[in-house]
């Protein structure tokens, strides 16, 4: 009876998840412990929400954020490979890229947007300036370390066939390291999107982190929730995005794994 | 000089040639709104008293948001992990919490919180919470099941297994969780302080800012950055110390 219930409850364990939240809200709500103007009820959300997407600029800043996410990650993402070929290539370079690594890295990406205002404006070079900063390390960091594991058989057969280092590395140390890459990537993802939320937010023009803040201060609550949410399905979306890339260009890996399990 | 120094000496290069071309940059556009490092470097020693004062704020705060993430999400974490059903069931929450940014909840929280101490600490906690708990839970979770034969055998409690199986062995993975965790809550700490605007480092930023000085604001973001280093450095060092017996059982393994 009961490992019965236990297998139905994972079978359906996002009903039931999206179940739980809704109905902890709503009895919260009821309850009244918190006052409705910070707890709106889940219906008052959901209507808020849907008023919003009736007028186009909800949409439409939808889209700026996670373009200016896409762009950035895609941007961070090649640049952070680059930077890893080259580490690869000459220790003299790696050493002093990551010295450059180890300083920027603990820098959040709030404290770049005032300093940069004054000389890149509001626009898409802010944007592209401080995501490509920000989210270029773990790519960067995991490219490193990849190619410097690959192993010396793989290195030997590669040898054996004639390639040059050029070759060796196009066609057998990058590829060998691509799953670890894409590991770095998706953390990517994450990162790129909080860089765009919060510099939106403290640029103050457009975008949903700014609409969520412009929100707050008018204590429209419910819309507050539903900006959220759609921050949310940037992140899932992007996540995809990425999930789609790696499982195209590193396909044979996972298919690998999956066999040796 | 070994081959080591002589790589990390030629590698110092890069940084300085960066700032070299930061401050030829600099005389190129002068204005002060585009100041060169050595601007920057003057502004440090003009400022570091403040800087320092305000930094401490900020990271009093990370610390204690990020003590009460760890002291609530690790037991959350184990007890999931452990009492497998409900961790499985409750999967998909934690993947949702996992992709809303943190600094996403700072409007909301000020809507309930306000903008002081207690706001930000609760902003910094929900950053720190994730990783720490997605990490303890997925460690607990795919524990060897030998040690949970090896708990049965010796009639533990599910409580005295938790805490004596679950929790050491989980150990190595909680400390990866809790580094992210670390960086995340001092990015948070720093985020929540530029938005919600009372005090701290992140203050400051916006006060220079606003004030044009830009040079200031740099100043304010080196010591981030050498309080970042130095944060890792000691969680590096004290992984090192606790969790010896952990990479002490690795290495013959490589």
């Amino acid at each position: 009876m009961i490992p019965g219930i236990a297998v139905l409850a994972e079978k359906f364990r996002v009903p039931i998840c999206i179940a739980l939240v809704l109905g902890v809200w709503q009895i919260v709500f009821v309850l009244g412990v918190v006052n409705e103007k910070y707890f709106p009820s889940i219906p008052t959300i959901a209507v808020a929400f849907g008023q919003m997407l009736t007028d186009g600029s909800v949409i439409a800043a939808w889209a700026t954020t996670f373009l200016r996410a896409l762009i950035g990650l895609i941007g961070a993402a090649l640049l952070g490979v680059a930077l890893a070929i080259v580490s690869d290539l000459s220790p003299i370079l790696s050493r002093g890229i990551r010295y450059v690594s180890d300083v920027l890295q603990p820098i959040p990406p709030a404290a770049f947007v005032p300093m940069a205002v004054f000389m890149l404006g509001l626009g898409s070079k802010l944007y592209a300036f401080v995501i490509i900063l920000v989210t270029v390390w773990p790519p960067y960091l995991n490219g490193v370390a990849a190619l410097a594991g690959v192993g010396p058989v793989q290195l030997n057969t590669g040898r054996m066939f004639g390639l040059t280092n050029w070759g060796l590395l196009w066609r057998v140390k990058l590829p060998a390291a691509l799953p670890e890459i894409f590991t770095g990537i998706r953390y990517a993802a994450t990162i790129s999107l909080i860089a765009v939320i919060v510099s939106e937010m403290l640029a103050g023009r457009d975008g949903i982190g700014f609409m969520i803040f412009k929100k707050a201060f008018a204590m429209r609550t419910p819309e507050v929730f539903g900006l959220m949410f759609l921050v949310a399905i940037n992140g899932v979306l992007l996540n995809g995005l990425v999930n789609l890339l790696r499982r195209g260009l590193t396909g044979w890996h996972m298919r690998m794994m999956e066999r040796s399990e | 000089m070994t081959r080591q120094t002589r790589i990390a000496l030629w590698g110092l290069l890069v940084p300085l040639a960066i700032l070299a071309l930061w401050q030829v940059a600099a005389m190129l556009q002068r204005t002060p709104l585009f100041p060169g490092p050595g601007k920057v470097a003057l502004a440090i020693w003009a400022n570091y008293p403040v800087i320092l004062r305000e930094l401490g704020i900020t990271l009093l705060r990370a610390v204690v948001g990020f003590g009460l993430a760890a002291v609530t999400m690790i037991p959350l974490g184990i007890f999931l992990g452990r009492v497998r059903v409900i961790g499985r069931v409750l999967e998909p929450l934690m993947d949702m919490l996992a992709t809303l940014p943190p600094p996403a909840i700072i409007p909301l929280v000020m809507l309930f919180a306000g903008t002081g101490d207690g706001a930000k600490v609760v902003i910094i906690a929900y950053a720190a919470a994730v990783p720490l708990l997605m990490n303890t839970y997925e460690a607990s979770h795919s524990i060897h099941p030998m040690l949970s034969r090896v708990a049965r055998s010796l009639h533990l409690s599910r409580f005295e297994t938790m805490r004596l199986i679950d929790l050491p062995s989980s150990l190595p993975m909680i400390a990866t969780g809790a580094r992210l965790a670390i960086a995340s809550s001092l990015l948070v700490s720093v985020t929540s302080e530029m938005l919600l605007a009372t005090n701290g480092i992140g203050t400051f930023l916006q006060r220079s800012q606003e004030t044009f000085k830009i040079d200031a604001g740099l100043a304010g973001i080196a010591f981030i950055s050498l309080a970042g280093i130095i944060v890792n450095a000691g969680v590096f060092r004290l992984e090192k110390n606790w969790l010896f017996w952990h990479y002490r059982d690795q290495r013959p393994a490589e």
